[in-house]
């Protein structure tokens, strides 16, 4: 089906696609890591991102460990071998996950043919819609539970098995599941590009 | 702690001297012994008594050995045998505890074999389970797609019926404006019809107004004309209805002839019953006649017999010929009535014939009749009008002629004559339209049914009929289409709760999609902080057993006995010096980041103030000198010996300065300016500005008076 130069033009589309999901995961991290207080708020300085303010780390360790995650899921991304990301908040006593942060990565299904002529989605939109699920990010903060014990994070990748993974760095691990019976859920917003869709949800221990 | 352990060097030697007392002592009896007797003598037997005592005492020893030795034999055996009973027990148990052990091998090993079991078994659990959730979710897909195809088609249906439906109601809106169209004709015409009314009615009512308000001037030849006219129509009108009555009487006199005929008729009728009565006569005659033949033709037979001719009487052929003639006259007769009645017949079909036009010509006559009545009426309606025009006209023309009377010789109106006779011939023309159009109303004979498209309106109101009957099908359809359509959404709502609570359990983590890997990075803040606290706590763990290992030592060597553990408060276990060392470097380091951290500030702070000193003296003109214990001295910049020290009292915001002490220098009028502003005012800004400006002034005059010297 592909003709000569549609593989280069996706190609194309793909990694620019997949930048900008890299990017949006980074910022969303971040937002998670402040708003949920998982490392203090000095630690975050403020800078402007999609239009509006975002709070990014300053912690040199954090930076590197969440630069390197990226770098990787960049690659993954770009083979189309992950599946999922998580971001799980584990209480530091008693080890045991509170909240799993989620986001579904879809490949946006292609309209198969030469019917390719869907008009390419304005930046501007994409933006848009980033900025809604960062919003939303915030305003979890509403009706998630309060977190009053030390806390630590972890970031799962979901990816298929037969994805290319760096042996040294990147080893298998439970889920992180939070305990049935006591998880709530909340489905956030979602934005797509031409190629990627990403649908976030949060998932929370709560015991009511 | 006793002093008892503590060993002095002078308790050492306090020890060692008896022993080397004791070597002393013996050596003297020998050296005693020597001096008393012959030393060979003496030596040879002392020798031999001494190897004796030896030898008696070596015999002694050995046997107090044996004796020790057979007790220890003794000793020993009952030991060994005692072992031996140990060891025996020993023995048992231990093949007690064998047996232990296999019987928990085997068990093992059973339960071994039932784990495994089990674990095979949750395998294929899990397989199925596997198998059965991918089934759901191809389930789930087919489901999807079978939705998506769906709507999609609901969707194309609801369109569809729409479209239909918009043609329809597209159809609904040209026949109804057909149908006004139609209406707006008939109204036109009614409206037309009425307009001509009214115009009549104007032009009648302006008649009349112009012949009230002409009256005077009225012509009476006219007047006369118009009588005579009317008088003329009237006549007509008798005339006619004279013709229209003779043409009833005519007509009611046929009626009678048709009653007359109808009753020929009848009689015929009755007549030819009479005829059929002779019919049935004439065939049992004949029958008779048959009979009668049959009977002479076999009187013949017999005649012809020779033997017997003159058998048969003469009266009998007499009464046969009598017979033969007389049915020779029946016969004739019936022929004759036959013929007759063929006629009859003939005349009463004529008859019936002629009845039937009559009948029809009379039923045109009726109806003729009926329109002539009504226009009898009408005419006599039109008659009355024109009796009461005329009584009104009379009246006119009796005021007219007592008016003319009352003043001869007023002239006529040329112009309003012309104007009458103008009006007379618009009345005429009227009149005849009138007449024209209640014509026409008559051919159309008042039926709606007349108005020409007729036909087509009423296929127009059934194929109204049929469009709406269609209509409301589609109506119906479409919402059967709607009621799927929700249940199709309800359908929807369902499929994506199921589909968000299965997510859920994926965003859980609860469930691992087959075919997924998790991964994390070996080195995240997670596993960091884990491994900090593990390494922390296995820290603590190898002091504190390094402190119980201590711990025992010092136990064990106090048992030992009450002495002998030199420093040992002193020691300290590697791993807590270890980590205190540590601890102590790193708070070092503390200590030194503060301490740079504090030199800075106080570099800083420097800085600062003397800037903010140069600020003021720059600004203000005085030298400002903070003293540690809070006081002030301001110094004036022109003049150095004017100087006072301020200390501040007061506690809380509003912090006051007081005057405590001042230099020797300053103006002359400084006791002025102290008693003014101090005493007084108790402003201090503005005694130190005055200050400053006498300080001001007079080194300014100074330096003049310099550069003048």
């Amino acid at each position: 089906m592909p003709t000569k130069q549609a593989p280069t033009r996706q190609a194309i589309t793909l990694k620019g696609s997949t930048n900008l999901v890299t990017e949006f995961f980074k910022y969303a991290a971040n937002t998670i890591l402040f708003q949920r207080g998982v490392y203090p708020a000095d630690d975050f300085h403020m800078v402007k991102k999609y239009g509006q303010t975002v709070l990014v780390t300053q912690d040199l360790a954090l930076e590197n460990y969440l630069d390197k995650i990226l770098k990787q899921v960049n690659k993954w991304l770009l083979t189309g071998s992950v599946t999922q990301l998580v971001l799980a908040i584990i209480s530091k006593d008693s080890r045991t996950s509170l909240e799993r942060w989620v986001f579904d990565i879809n490949l946006v299904e292609q309209p198969s043919g030469e019917s390719e002529a869907a008009p390419a989605k304005p930046e501007a939109e994409i933006q848009a819609e980033i900025r809604n699920i960062l919003k939303q990010i915030v305003s979890t903060v509403t009706f998630l539970p309060v977190i009053d014990e030390p806390t630590v994070f972890n970031i799962l990748a979901y990816t298929s098995e037969s994805a290319d993974v760096p042996a040294d760095e990147w080893v298998d691990t439970d889920p992180l599941a939070i305990e049935a019976g006591k998880s709530q859920q909340v489905k956030l917003r979602s934005f797509s590009t031409d190629v990627h869709r990403i649908e976030a949800m949060v998932a929370y221990r709560y015991d009511g | 702690m006793s002093r008892e352990p503590f060993s002095t060097p002078s308790n050492f030697s306090g020890r060692f001297t008896p022993s080397s007392a004791r070597a002393n002592a013996i050596k003297r009896d020998s050296l005693v012994a020597e001096l008393e007797r012959d030393p060979q003598m003496s030596s040879a037997k002392r020798q031999q008594r001494t190897q004796a005592f030896t030898s008696h005492m070596a015999h002694a020893s050995l046997e107090r050995q044996l004796v020790a030795a057979h007790t220890a034999r003794t000793e020993l055996e009952t030991k060994l045998k005692e072992k031996d009973a140990l060891i025996e027990r020993l023995e048992g148990d231990r093949r007690w505890l064998a047996e232990r052990e296999k019987e928990e091998r085997e068990e093992k090993e059973q339960e071994r074999a039932e784990r495994a079991e089990e674990k095979r078994k949750l395998d294929n659990d899990i397989r199925s389970l596997r198998s059965s959730l991918l089934s759901l979710r191809e389930e789930h897909a087919d489901i999807q797609d079978e939705h998506a195809a769906l709507s999609r088609s609901t969707s194309q249906t609801i369109t569809a019926q729409k479209s239909q439906i918009s043609t329809l109601t597209r159809q609904v809106s040209l026949l109804e404006a057909e149908l006004a169209d139609f209406k707006r004709i008939a109204e036109e015409r009614s409206r037309s019809f009425e307009e001509l009314q009214s115009q009549l009615d104007e032009v009648s009512a302006a008649n009349e107004s112009f012949v009230q308000k002409d009256a005077e001037e009225e012509n009476w030849a006219i007047v006369r004309e118009e009588l005579h006219r009317q008088a003329e129509y009237m006549r007509k009108l008798e005339t006619s209805n004279a013709k229209m009555t003779t043409e009833l009487g005519s007509l009611r006199e046929k009626q009678t002839s048709v009653e007359v005929l109808k009753e020929q008729k009848r009689d015929l009728e009755r007549k030819l019953q009479g005829y059929e009565e002779l019919r049935e006569k004439a065939v049992r005659l004949e029958a008779e006649l048959q009979a009668a033949r049959r009977e002479r033709e076999e009187w013949a037979s017999r005649n012809t017999e020779p033997s017997t001719p003159s058998k048969t009487p003469v009266s009998v052929t007499q009464s046969l010929s009598a017979l033969r003639l007389t049915h020779a006259r029946l016969l004739e007769e019936h022929g004759s009535s036959l013929a007759l009645l063929r006629q009859r017949e003939a005349e009463l079909a004529d008859s019936e014939n002629r009845g039937r036009e009559i009948q029809d010509a009379l039923g045109e006559m009726e109806h003729k009749l009926r329109s002539l009545k009504d226009k009898l009426n009408r005419t006599e309606r039109d008659k009355i009008l024109a009796d009461r025009e005329v009584s009104f006209l009379q009246a006119m023309l009796a005021s007219y002629t007592a008016e003319e009377s009352a003043k001869e010789g007023s002239k006529v109106d040329e112009a309003s004559i012309e104007r009458i006779q103008q009006l007379e011939g618009l009345l005429a023309d009227y009149k005849a339209i009138v007449d024209q159009l209640e014509k026409e109303l008559e051919d159309i004979g008042g039926d709606p049914a007349a108005l020409g498209n007729l036909r087509s309106r009423e296929d127009l109101m059934q194929e109204l009929e049929n469009e709406k009957a269609a209509s409301a099908e589609t109506q119906k359809a479409l919402q059967e289409a709607e009621a799927t359509n929700e249940k199709h959404l309800e359908q929807i709502e369902e499929l994506e709760q199921t589909l968000f609570e299965l997510r859920g359990e994926i965003g859980t983590g609860r469930h691992l999609p087959p075919g997924v890997r998790v991964l994390t990075m070996k080195d995240n803040p997670a596993q960091q902080w884990f491994d900090l606290s593990q390494a922390a706590i296995d820290r603590l763990k190898s002091e504190n057993q390094a402190l119980m290992r201590r711990l025992k030592e010092l136990e064990e060597s106090g048992m030992r006995g009450g002495e002998g553990v030199p420093n040992a408060e002193e020691l300290v276990p590697r791993a807590s010096w270890e980590v205190v060392n540590k601890e102590k470097t790193e708070l070092q380091e503390l200590v030194r980041q503060k301490e740079k951290r504090l030199l800075r500030l106080q570099q800083v702070f420097q800085a600062k103030s003397a800037e903010f000193r140069e600020a003021i003296a720059s600004i203000l003109g005085v030298k400002l000198a903070f003293y540690p214990n809070g006081q002030v001295r301001v110094t004036s910049q022109y003049d150095l010996n004017a100087a006072f020290v301020f200390q501040p009292t007061g506690a809380g915001e509003e912090m006051q300065m007081q005057l405590v002490a001042q230099g020797d220098g300053g103006p002359e009028s400084l006791p002025q300016l102290l008693r003014y502003w101090v005493e007084q005012e108790q402003c201090i800004p503005g005694f130190l500005a005055s200050i400053t400006l006498e300080c001001y002034e007079k080194s300014k005059m100074e330096k003049e008076r310099g550069y003048g010297a």
